[in-house]
């Protein structure tokens, strides 16, 4: 599963959605320009206050930052060659403490609130007869999918091991694109047969069953 | 929100018109099916009327067109299919409301991570309100004993697990008719067993595809569809013993290393 919410009561899982989407939005554009070491250093600092708040075992929450270091380094190391370490280090910081800020909102707001918050956003395409539940559709079937890919993958490294394939192979990956279009046939009767991905008009009819019955 | 909604309601005057009582569900007059060129199915002409139809076939025979022709998924090409009263073709959009499909391999079907997602989304689809659709799908799932599973990943969920959400999450939208296509082909014996006592239970109609004649024995009446027509149509004791019999002599008539002709 890839949805990195956590389940909590802390009070940034009380903030509602968009708030918390605004802010990481603001305190973004305003360390996006920042190169000063002491202010982004000030920065990380709230972010490992933010986090501490979220009470015992917020230090494993903070694991996103490992997999971010090598790309930091890789950041350092680029502007060390050039000749600017501080600025290296402004940037590979600033980096860190971005992606840990996103983290933090992503720990603490479920899936359905952050696509209800967004849904506002793409409510311009209804002038264009698109429902704007679209997009957030298509976000919840890229999470729901990834681990249904993720075993084909396995599924198929399997199959090419059984029949004498060393380790991987970037052979794979054409059946896998393949078994992926065939899965993305399924899912899409899948949908068509519970309505379609705008929704079926309510009629009345329909609203009556509602209601007498459940 | 309130302006795509409106837009829909807008459109209700359109609804076609279901008769959900009406003797037979589905109403099949010469219907034929073609897909780029290729004929599916042809001149079908029959019933449906029973509480619980099986449809046996081999594969490529037609039937999963068959039943994707009863909740819209495909439209005839030719003939006349009325559902519950309504035209199939012009009443397409609206079937999904009361035809509600089961697909063979659950992991075609739930759209959502978690279990509550997916089993609201389909009263989301009828118009519900979000928050109240997670709601009334909480309580549906411990309605029918699932409420541990509420919150669970649909990724981690054993497939007798997935399957039985599959299937409540078509429920919730209170079908009068379920279609299930061979809802148990990735189900273990005992997982199998359990599901078919829950759609025992079920007042709906039901039409299932399955490949093992045992769980069709007790139903009212099963279906032959054989290169897209109907072979055969009866009691369940007559029409499977056919079928079976029929399977035999093909296999018997077909030697072992012979795969040109016959089926495979």
């Amino acid at each position: 599963m890839i949805s990195l919410y956590h389940p909590g009561t802390s009070w940034l899982h009380r903030l509602p959605a968009g708030g918390k989407l605004i802010a990481l939005a603001v305190v973004s554009l305003a360390l996006m320009s920042q190169t000063s070491l002491p202010m982004l250093g000030a920065a990380l600092g709230v972010t490992l206050v933010l986090y501490r708040s979220l009470g015992p075992g917020w230090v494993g929450r903070l694991a996103v930052i490992r997999s971010l270091l090598p790309l930091a380094l890789v950041l350092l190391a680029f502007h060390g060659l050039t000749g600017d370490w501080l600025l290296g280090a402004a940037v590979a910081l600033r980096l860190v403490v971005l992606m840990t800020l996103a983290n933090l909102v992503t720990l603490t707001t479920r899936m359905d609130a952050m696509l209800a918050a967004v849904e506002p956003l793409f409510r311009p395409l209804s002038l264009f007869g698109i429902s704007p539940r679209v997009p957030s559709l298509a976000v919840v079937l890229v999470i729901r999918f990834v681990p249904v890919l993720h075993q084909v993958q396995l599924a198929l490294r399997e199959a090419w091991q059984a029949r004498g394939g060393r380790k991987s192979s970037w052979r794979i990956v054409p059946p896998l694109i393949i078994q992926a279009l065939k899965l993305a046939d399924h899912v899409a009767d899948a949908l068509s047969a519970r309505g379609g991905a705008s929704g079926m008009v309510p009629s009345s009819g329909a609203m009556a069953r509602q209601t007498e019955s459940v | 929100m309130t302006f795509w909604r409106s837009k829909r309601a807008s459109t209700q005057d359109k609804a076609v018109a279901f008769d959900l009582e009406a003797a037979s569900y589905a109403r099949f007059e010469n219907v034929g099916l073609e897909i780029s060129g290729r004929t599916i199915l042809q001149d079908l002409s029959l019933q449906l009327n029973q509480q619980r139809i099986g449809l046996v076939g081999l594969n490529g025979s037609g039937k999963s067109s068959f039943v994707r022709l009863l909740n819209g998924l495909r439209q005839p090409t030719s003939g006349r299919l009325e559902i519950f009263g309504a035209d199939a073709v012009a009443a397409r959009k609206d079937l999904p409301r009361h035809v509600g499909f089961v697909f063979q391999n659950p992991d075609h079907q739930a759209i959502f991570p978690t279990v509550e997602e997916d089993v609201a989304f389909g009263l989301r689809q009828l118009g519900e309100d979000d928050r109240l659709a997670l709601e009334q799908a909480r309580d549906f799932l411990s309605l029918h004993g699932a409420s541990h599973l509420a919150q669970r990943p649909i990724a981690e969920l054993s497939e007798g697990q997935k399957q039985l959400v599959c299937i409540l999450a078509v429920l919730i939208m209170q079908p009068s008719l379920i279609i299930l296509d061979e809802p148990y082909s990735s189900l273990d014996a005992l997982a199998a067993r359990r599901l078919h006592a829950k759609l025992e239970s079920l007042p709906q109609k039901i039409v299932m595809i399955s490949h093992d004649p045992s769980q069709l024995e007790d139903f009212d009446r099963v279906v032959w569809i054989e290169a897209g027509g109907l072979r055969a149509d009866g009691a369940p004791g007559e029409i499977l013993k056919a079928y079976d019999d029929d399977i035999r002599a093909k296999a018997a008539a077909a030697g072992v290393d012979d795969w040109d002709r016959g089926h495979l």
